[in-house]
């Protein structure tokens, strides 16, 4: 297979730096360019010496490398949709971060570029190619469980907002100001923006949309950030199956302005845990567990260290899979919709205090 | 459910990934079954404890390719762990599955693997063929427990620990307050509990031990310069595996300065 000639954008998403290995390991595509937002992002890509220009102009980089087949969109959502019509323009396939709007407008138009341009468009949703996930699809699909009653789950992280600071800021995130609700001086674009993988997981596990939905904000746990981080979630799938989801960032962090060693305070910095209930029994998981543990440098602080993070390696191929062969992915603008209305929800819930149907 | 893959399953997948990633094969190769002139032989290295044709048989050091060992080794060199000086090592199994050389191949590698170091010295307690404690130093002052059982009941999932006790720091496979190795997944129904970790998704739905042999033969074919690297740990390990027996039988530590001389100490 030829591989594709592929860049990545932006470079201002936490994901970024996860991409970086894939591209240059899989031999079906060929990492060809990048383009950074700033001096600041260019010089710290520039650092790591993977032999791949950095461009500050996406434009440039665009015109100077007309091979460029597919992008990952690695930017702060309120990007998504310009970066969609150069893209689309262009013929160039699109691989975006988790949600490519939170206006439903604007996802509208997305939707209509990727069909008039007939370019391919996967969604980011890494934990679909979680080896512990398609353990707990196996499991449930077999009917080990029997008819299921409740799918509750987990999608609790530290906060990414210092290394990412468009994650604080309610117009980059959301793609505008919102309040949370009346009388709050917190906006939308927090922990729940950044966390949509359990809204999914439910609906691809249970073969079921969302009924209705119930949403509280707790008081901040970091009181000098202006959008949500901690949360919880509530209600029913249209086939009477329940959930609970915590999507927050409650696991407490240095503030570096560079992800890496020492930047859990917590030991874990990331969990996804899933708890299901079916007339057969009950199943509990740990998508990103065992691991090995220390204590040692730099903070002597006791941390897990992960042992697996390959989703990338999974995405990568179901991308170079369809724009290859003319499929479309499985997480695409047209599955995803509804993910995102339900978050929608969430934050309508939030502001009104009641549960909201969809 | 699925079914369990065989030994096909294990050899199809191999060749899978080497299509993949474009890993040209000279030969032919396999991964299972005896000796064939003109076959490079891909098997864990206990397999060839018996007799080992240097030219063909490549013998695996599958359980360095496990993700768990892998990154205690990384957090040893990377100096995460400062100055170790103890390495606690306990590995217990049913003896359907491994033998007590075998586990001792397997943790002695291990040892000398994530500790960074090649051993020097070994004192062992054996009792009969169950049971072997073993004090070990590496050559570079980690002073080593190793404790290898093969007592679990039939069909046992292995017990191991590992863990790296530094002048800075401690590093294990297990979790803090926990005895017994964590699982991915649990579920508990009519048929009891039942465990699955899954680590691999490229290789989902084959067990821990398949998916380290196929990541074993997948990286010497990979790395071909691993193969004499391997040979010769192999060897080594050979010479280990004998002092430690030999060490249990004259209730003696065994120095070993180098790979061919001995000295015994009396204890």
């Amino acid at each position: 297979m030829r591989p594709i000639k592929i860049a990545i954008l932006s470079l201002t998403h936490g994901h970024s730096r996860k991409y970086f290995q894939t591209l240059k390991e899989n031999p079906n595509l060929e990492w060809v360019a990048v383009s950074a937002e700033t001096e600041k992002i260019k010089d710290v890509f520039l650092r790591g010496n993977y032999g791949v220009p950095c461009y500050l102009n996406e434009q440039e980089m665009f015109d100077k490398h007309p091979e460029i087949e597919a992008v990952v969109m690695a930017s702060s959502n309120d990007k998504h949709l310009e970066q969609f019509k150069a893209c689309a323009e262009r013929k160039i396939n699109i691989l975006c971060m988790k949600v490519p709007s939170f206006n439903m407008d604007e996802y509208e138009q997305m939707m209509e570029m990727v069909e008039k341009s007939g370019i391919v468009c996967q969604i980011e949703l890494e934990l679909h190619y979680n080896p512990v996930m398609a353990r707990i699809k196996q499991l449930v699909s077999g009917n080990e469980l029997g008819k299921i009653s409740a799918v509750n789950a987990t999608n609790i992280t530290l906060s990414p907002v210092w290394a990412f600071p468009w994650q604080n800021n309610p117009e980059q995130s959301y793609g505008k100001r919102i309040q949370l609700s009346p009388g709050d001086n917190r906006f939308r674009g927090g922990a729940l923006a950044d966390h949509p993988h359990v809204f999914d997981m439910i609906r691809s596990l249970t073969n079921s949309e969302f009924d209705y939905i119930y949403a509280e904000a707790g008081q901040n746990i970091r009181k000098d950030i202006q959008v949500e981080d901690n949360l919880l979630i509530s209600g029913k799938m249209k086939n009477g199956i329940s959930f609970l989801f915590d999507p927050s960032w409650s696991r407490l962090e240095e503030r570096l302005e560079m992800p890496g060693p020492g930047w859990e305070i917590y030991p874990k910095r990331m969990e996804v845990n899933v708890s299901i209930s079916g007339e057969k029994g009950v199943l509990l998981a740990d998508c990103f567990g065992p691991n090995v543990y220390h204590n040692g440098a730099p903070n002597d602080r006791y941390t897990v260290q992960y042992t697996y993070f390959d989703e990338w390696i999974g995405m990568m191929d179901e991308f170079v899979d369809c724009i290859r062969n003319k499929k479309i992915p499985r997480i695409n603008l047209k599955w995803h919709k509804e993910t995102v209305e339900a978050m929608n929800a969430c934050y309508e819930s939030i502001a009104s205090g009641n549960v909201v149907y969809l | 459910m699925e079914s369990l893959k065989d030994q096909k399953d294990v050899e199809n997948s191999l060749m899978d990934l080497l299509e993949k990633y474009s890993i040209p094969v000279r030969g032919p190769i396999q991964l299972f079954g005896s000796f064939k002139p003109d076959v490079l032989d891909l098997q864990p290295g206990y397999e060839f404890l018996e007799s080992w044709k240097e030219n063909n048989q490549v013998p695996l050091l599958t359980w360095r390719m496990r993700r768990k060992f892998i990154e205690l080794k990384k957090i040893v060199i990377d100096r995460v762990i400062e100055e170790p000086c103890l390495f606690r090592i306990s590995c217990r199994s049913s003896i359907d599955k491994w033998s007590l050389s075998t586990l001792l191949y397997r943790e002695m590698d291990l040892c000398e693997f994530i500790g960074n170091g090649k051993i020097v010295s070994v004192q062992a307690i054996i009792n009969d063929s169950d049971i072997a404690n073993l004090i070990l130093k590496l050559d570079n002052g980690i002073l080593c427990s190793i404790e290898i059982s093969t007592q679990l009941p039939q069909n046992s999932i292995l017990q191991d620990r590992h863990e790296v006790i530094g002048r800075r720091g401690v590093a294990s496979d297990l979790v803090v307050d926990t005895q017994v190795a964590q699982s991915s997944v649990y579920t508990f129904t009519k048929q009891g509990e039942i465990t699955y970790t899954d680590t691999d998704m490229e290789l989902f739905g084959f067990d821990s031990d398949q998916i380290d042999h196929i990541r074993a033969a997948f990286h010497v074919l990979k790395n071909r310069e691993l193969i004499d690297e391997w040979q010769q740990q192999h060897k080594h390990l050979v010479v280990l595996l004998n002092s430690v027996f030999e060490s249990g039988k004259r209730l003696e530590k065994i120095n070993l300065e180098t790979e061919l001389i001995y000295t015994h100490e009396t204890n």
